[in-house]
């Protein structure tokens, strides 16, 4: 009951002087504020690559080609995974925890259909990738093992690709030319969107072997895309790769060679990336701290105006039987709902920033956590009470007959 | 009611320390209604302050009814005032934004007292401003405000009421209300002390104490012959209080 008084007094007493209190608040709205827009964005992204990680399956495994040495001298971007490294993972009798793997050379290109341009990653793989990321065709058939060796100039193309270059037309059957050189339509794939960091509705297939010779003029793979029997096989593949790959490029780590390659398994690259996040983290929380701090010194600062405004009037509520206790009370109460006012709007702006800057950029993916909420919250409050502390303390202390006196 | 004795009051101004009260002897007793006198720098709010128990004196002894209390601790002081003690000031001292029942409450919540709605509209029925009790005091007449000030003194029933220049800052009409409150008060047994430089006021209670220098100079019962004196000494305010006491002093020795 007696608390509820105060808290009735304090309310009053912060509607009495409603300009000022909003000012208080300013800081606090705008610190808690940056501290949802920057938590969500960063939480949105981190659970966007999450996903993106996860989409490519936990048994996922990707070899990179690492820079070569020669004589302890780095020899430039040399590439070292070749087609055959592909396809040595790919046998059952040297690597058995291995399912499957796929080379990768991609880049971006422009793909023709008659007068229709457009832009488009061409990728250059062999006829395992597609079921090795559950990637359906819609119509048609992806290319075959044959076709990859003959190296033969047939396309797959994205679902995005296929639309926009023939529309509701069909397009199984048709050339589409990509640097001029014509490609035949086999298949179209079915509608998927991202796979890993990769949008594949926008993204031309074709044997690697055709992309190697005629598009890039490469004899390297950027990258293989391996597979293990099962998640749980994700470690002794990784050590067959190692082995195989060791073996293909001659590596004898005794005589001093390092490996010339760098593999990855879901895992490893999500631990990598939760410690670049951890640091973000601490980083923004940081920042959000200080900009707490300041909007704590903002409320000290009209809590410190507002007691020496209302020091009559604490003579007065002394001089009627109020206690210290209960000054200090109610001023660390009106600091309290101070900060609370602010965190809640706070949390308003928060959610409105988020939102548009998901909207106009449309790029940034964000998500509001309430764990995120409730920390900015509860840091809000514990700004405002502790900036309140002292300016309640001076009220409480003040000698009535001073406080009575003041004019 | 009050026994005072021998209290000093000394205050640290700048580097000299001033003498507010010097070696004070009063008793008070129950249902008393006295009127404390004296130019500006007597003395007279100080011993008011202590009376009331907002200060502590620097020496001497204060017992109010019957317990002393010249040394206890701000809690304790505090806990008497909500029991013991209604203040009347001269500029009223409600709180502004709030309601004059919200004013009256006051005492009660601090007391932690249940039902104060009822105890405070009680309050303001007993001066008459029922009707007011939504208003706030920026909506009120001066003569209105004060009477929400004394329903607050008066909420929480305490024994002794003490009344700084409580018709000070009010037109002589709505003055001698105000003093018509304070007789019904005193009718029901309510200790007064009034504090005030006019003479005329003074003239209202059973005995007036005049104080000079931190001392009491004079403390008499106001029989008829003392009332037509202070009445006619305080018939001639001219200039500021401090002159005009003067004057009256003069006017009393003659």
């Amino acid at each position: 009951m007696f608390t509820l008084q105060i808290l009735m007094m304090a309310i009053r007493g912060l509607r009495a002087n409603l300009l000022r209190s909003l000012l208080a608040t300013l800081g606090v709205i705008i610190g808690v504020g940056a501290v949802i827009s920057a938590m969500s964005i960063l939480e949105g992204t981190q659970r966007d690559i999450v996903e993106r990680f996860e989409s490519l399956g936990s048994d996922a495994i990707t070899v990179y080609p690492a820079t070569a040495k020669s004589g302890g001298r780095t020899i430039g971007l040399v590439q070292t995974l070749t087609v055959e490294d592909a396809d040595a993972l790919r046998d059952p009798r040297r690597c058995p925890n291995v399912a499957d793997a796929a080379p990768e050379v991609s880049g971006g290109t422009s793909i023709k259909y008659f007068s229709r341009n457009i832009e488009a990653t061409v990728l250059g793989t062999n006829e395992a990738y597609a079921d090795m990321l559950s990637y359906k065709v819609e119509s048609g058939r992806f290319f075959t093992r044959d076709e990859v060796i003959t190296e033969q100039k047939v396309a797959a193309l994205g679902y995005k690709v296929a639309r926009d270059l023939f529309g509701n037309a069909p397009a199984l059957g048709f050339p589409v030319k990509i640097r001029g050189i014509s490609f035949r339509v086999i298949a179209v794939m079915e509608k998927k969107g991202d796979i890993g960091f990769r949008n594949v509705d926008s993204q031309v297939m074709i044997p690697v072997t055709t992309a190697m010779s005629r598009l890039f003029g490469i004899r390297h793979v950027h990258a293989i895309s391996v597979r293990a029997e099962g998640p749980e096989k994700v470690d002794t593949a990784i050590a067959e790769i190692k082995r195989e790959l060791r073996r293909q490029h001659d590596i004898r780590l005794r005589s001093g060679l390092k490996d010339d390659f760098l593999i990855f398994s879901q895992e490893e690259a999500r631990e990598q990336f939760r410690d670049v996040t951890t640091i973000f983290k601490v980083v923004l929380y940081s920042i959000a701290g200080i900009s707490l701090v300041v909007g704590g010194i903002g409320i000290m600062n009209i809590m410190l105006v507002s007691v020496t405004e209302r020091t009559r009037e604490i003579g007065v509520r002394k001089a009627v039987g109020a206690q210290r206790w209960d000054i200090l009370w109610q001023f660390l109460i009106e600091a309290g709902i101070i900060s609370l006012l602010g965190g809640a709007n706070g949390v308003g702006l928060g959610y409105a920033m988020t939102d548009l800057l998901e909207k106009t950029t449309r790029v940034i993916e964000t998500f509001t956590t309430p764990m995120v909420v409730a920390w900015a919250l509860g840091m809000a409050i514990m700004t405002g009470i502790l900036s309140g502390i002292y300016p309640a303390y001076k009220a409480s202390r003040l000698d009535p007959v001073e406080a009575l006196r003041y004019e | 009611m009050i026994q005072i004795e021998s209290m000093t009051k000394l205050y640290q101004m700048g580097d000299s320390v001033v003498r507010a009260l010097d070696g004070v002897d009063l008793q008070i007793e129950q249902a008393e209604f006295v009127g404390i006198t004296g130019a500006s720098g007597s003395g007279k709010s100080t011993l008011m302050h202590l009376i009331g128990c907002l200060d502590r004196p620097t020496q001497g002894a204060y017992r109010l009814a019957g317990r002393r209390v010249d040394q206890l601790a701000d809690r304790r002081l505090a806990k008497i005032r909500s029991e013991y003690i209604g203040f009347v000031f001269q500029t009223f001292n409600l709180v502004n934004r709030t309601s004059a029942l919200d004013n009256v409450r006051l005492p009660l919540i601090y007391a932690r007292r249940h039902s104060t709605r009822k105890l405070a509209m009680r309050a303001l029925e007993r001066v008459g401003l029922a009707r007011r009790a939504g208003h706030k005091p920026s909506e009120l007449s001066g003569g209105e405000r004060q009477r929400v000030a004394i329903a607050r003194a008066l909420v929480n029933n305490p024994p002794l009421l003490l009344a700084d220049e409580p018709t000070g800052n009010l037109d002589s009409r709505t003055g001698e209300q105000i003093l018509e409150l304070f007789h019904g008060l005193h009718a029901d047994g309510v200790t007064i002390v009034l504090v005030t430089h006019e003479m005329a006021m003074a003239a209202q209670a059973q005995r007036v104490i005049r104080m000079r220098d931190g001392r009491i100079v004079e403390d008499r019962k106001v029989d008829e012959a003392f009332r037509q004196e202070l009445l006619a000494s305080g018939m001639k305010p001219v200039g500021p209080s401090a002159v005009r006491d003067q004057s009256i002093a003069a006017a009393a020795r003659e």
